[in-house]
């Protein structure tokens, strides 16, 4: 069944390739890039696929048990285009094209040096016939680079001017996980990408860990009573453990819950709450009306006038 | 009875060595049955793969792993590995002296001594070096310029970036034929010549758009060129450079390699499989190998022959590691060549099971 469903996406995204993307970077005079390409339909695919499964697995959840009922979507909606834009590889691909260039100057400096970069299974050449295994310590030591981001978020004043319009929102769903400031994508994205390169993550693996992470997140925002019980609220990140870190009180640098996929981490430094008894509204008090109500656009205007007035020295 | 049975030398069977670039392997097959008996995992993402100059290991390019690693081509063992920045096409030298290795990414070419993977020179030619190709006598080496439209020339003797030559866009497979360069050019529909004294570029002959490599047949009576946009393989005269016969082969048809029956083995970039193509009829069967399949060698395993058997044959004095006359006949690992067995008369492959034959 594996086999079956892995060679029919490879025949799906081969054939979307052929018939779509590549015949429009040979009309572009981009053929150079046609492997490059190549991996990203798979960013874009994986997007598509993962926004299917998200939306099949939170959605009959929160239409079962929601924690909160709103008299309209309107606000919610705003977060489904945020989705769109992050998952469909709209994004990234934005990202790639802007550093691409900086990154091959980059590794051709390295390559000058005469160091060659090593990779987790160059360091620990057991890992060379454990691919499962390699691929779930690359998941694990991202997710602790994406527990600190996310602390750092909350910690720097210029920082969260840009968080908070993901902390804004007073309906959080599942679809609230990409709402973030374009430059938060960004700074995101380099954080990401800058440990991937260190730990050398093959990039075959790179669209499968951003699916993992991906849909733990979304799961975490999800508008659901839902815990993993006593144990299994220690294992993942649940929907009631992130929402105590939405919570109404917990906004800036008072949080709790920072971790993304495995608590372990806020265990670890001491930021876990465990209370599995509340289930708080979500948003941030202190949040004007542009970045609670506003759409994409104006909502994006509202946290590049939060960054520059916190870089000025001034309250976000 | 039972007992003999048991110690009785078993039949060998060919292998197919592809490389599955999107998912970091390389898949072994029985080249009778078409069966996966091996896959080999891999770094990061490799492209490319080369023979050494005698023939025993086979040396394969982990451009994203930064690694190249030696196979014995009779089974699949991987003897060693080495550190090496960013290789993604490689080709020895026609005398064996030096492995010369592009790096598509990091914009360089390297020298390396073909014993000690020392390197011994770095250039830094321009935008993507792709492809590499020897000249017969070993003294210069040309190098496709994918980000430059062109192909740059280096003298091996003085280390010397000799001349870089505008050919059109992007261009990406290249190989010597008959004291000229031939040259996929990717950004177009065409192949063209290159005269390596003269510098004269001239069209050879249009084949689709994503005209992308061409390599010669071992018996030297044709080439095969292939093109990634439209999706085709052409049988090419080597004499006047027309096309013969086109292939329509849906799923990007990259690297091509050949067996002693005269088949040819293909990677189809773009839907995680290869093609088998007889020549002498019209049809072809597709295998599932990994993701984004690209470098592809057939390895003979029958008495007599070896995974170099093309460098005895009339075609060795094409291709990337052109030779100025194809080599005296060498037995395989030490094996007897049976009486009679000489070019072109290669003893067949077990025949194709009919269950395993089909039409595209």
């Amino acid at each position: 069944m594996v086999d079956w469903l892995a060679d029919t996406y490879g025949l799906f995204t081969g054939w979307l390739f052929e018939e779509a993307v590549q015949p429009a970077m040979y009309a572009l005079g981009l053929m150079d890039w046609a492997e490059e390409a190549f991996h990203w339909l798979d960013f874009f695919v994986f997007g598509l696929l993962g926004i299917g499964v998200v939306y099949l697995v939170c959605r009959p959840l929160e239409a079962w048990r929601p924690v909160e009922r709103w008299p309209d979507g309107r606000l919610v909606r705003t977060d489904v285009v945020y989705t769109l834009l992050a998952r469909l590889g709209i994004l990234p691909l934005l990202a790639f094209v802007l550093f691409a260039a900086v990154q091959v100057r980059i590794e051709g400096l390295i390559a000058d040096s005469g160091w060659v970069p090593p990779t987790l299974e160059s360091t620990f050449p057991a890992l060379r016939e454990q691919p499962l295994l390699a691929l779930l310590i690359y998941i694990v030591i991202l997710d602790f680079g994406e527990y600190w981001r996310h602390r750092f978020q909350h910690t720097f004043g210029w920082w969260w001017a840009l968080h908070s319009v993901h902390h804004a929102q007073t309906q959080m769903t599942f679809w609230t996980d990409d709402r973030n400031h374009i430059l938060d994508d960004v700074i995101a994205a380099a954080w990401f990408g800058v440990i991937a390169v260190a730990i050398g993550v093959p990039p075959g693996q790179f669209p499968v860990i951003l699916l993992v992470l991906r849909l733990g997140e979304s799961l975490s925002h999800a508008n659901v009573r839902l815990d993993f019980g006593r144990i299994g609220e220690r294992l993942l990140v649940s929907p009631r453990f992130h929402r105590l870190h939405h919570g109404l009180l917990s906004a800036g640098a008072t949080g709790k819950n920072y971790a993304v996929l495995l608590p372990v981490w806020d265990w670890i430094f001491g930021t876990a709450d465990f209370d599995r008894a509340r289930y708080p509204r979500t948003g941030d008090p202190s949040a004007p009306a542009a970045l609670v109500t506003g759409g994409w656009l104006r909502q994006q205007v509202e946290g590049t006038k939060r960054l520059v007035r916190a870089l000025r020295g001034r309250d976000a | 009875m039972p007992i003999l049975l048991a110690f009785a030398p078993a039949a060998r069977a060919d292998l197919v060595y592809v490389i599955n670039s999107g998912e970091a392997s390389i898949t072994v097959l029985d080249a009778a049955t078409r069966q996966e008996v091996r896959r080999i995992p891999v770094l990061r993402e490799p492209h490319h793969m080369v023979l050494t100059p005698d023939g025993s290991e086979l040396v394969i390019a982990d451009s994203g792993g930064n690694e190249v690693f030696f196979v014995k081509p009779e089974t699949g063992e991987v003897l060693r590995r080495a550190r090496i920045s960013n290789p993604y096409h490689l080709e020895y030298s026609p005398d064996g002296k030096y492995l010369v290795i592009a790096s598509l990414r990091r914009d360089q070419v390297d020298i390396l001594d073909a014993q000690t993977l020392e390197l011994v020179h770095r250039f830094r030619p321009g935008d993507k070096p792709s492809h590499v190709a020897f000249s017969p006598d070993s003294r210069t080496v040309f190098v496709t310029m994918q980000g430059d439209r062109a192909v740059a020339a280096f003298d091996m003797g003085t280390r010397t970036h000799l001349w870089t030559q505008e050919v059109g866009p992007e261009p990406a497979g290249i190989i010597w034929h008959r004291g000229k360069l031939i040259i996929g050019v990717m950004g177009g529909d065409y192949f063209v010549t290159l005269d390596p004294v003269t510098r004269d570029v001239a069209r050879a002959f249009t084949l689709g758009r994503g005209a992308h490599t061409i390599f010669p047949s071992p018996d030297g009576r044709s080439l095969y060129a292939t093109s990634r946009v439209d999706s085709r393989v052409a049988e090419i005269d080597p004499e006047t450079l027309a096309v013969r016969r086109t292939w329509a082969v849906p799923g990007g048809p990259d690297c091509l390699t050949f067996d002693p029956d005269g088949r040819i083995w293909m990677t189809l970039r773009w839907i995680g499989r290869i093609a088998v193509l007889d020549p002498r009829g019209e049809t072809w069967e597709t295998v599932r190998v990994g993701r984004s399949p690209h470098g592809i060698f057939f390895k003979p395993r029958r008495d007599g022959i070896g995974g170099d058997f093309a460098l005895s044959m009339p075609g060795a004095t094409s291709g990337s590691r052109p030779l100025a006359t194809p080599l005296p006949r060498r037995p395989a690992s030490g094996a007897p060549a049976p009486a009679g067995i000489t070019p072109g008369s290669i003893p067949a492959a077990p025949a194709i099971p009919a269950a395993l034959r089909r039409n595209p």
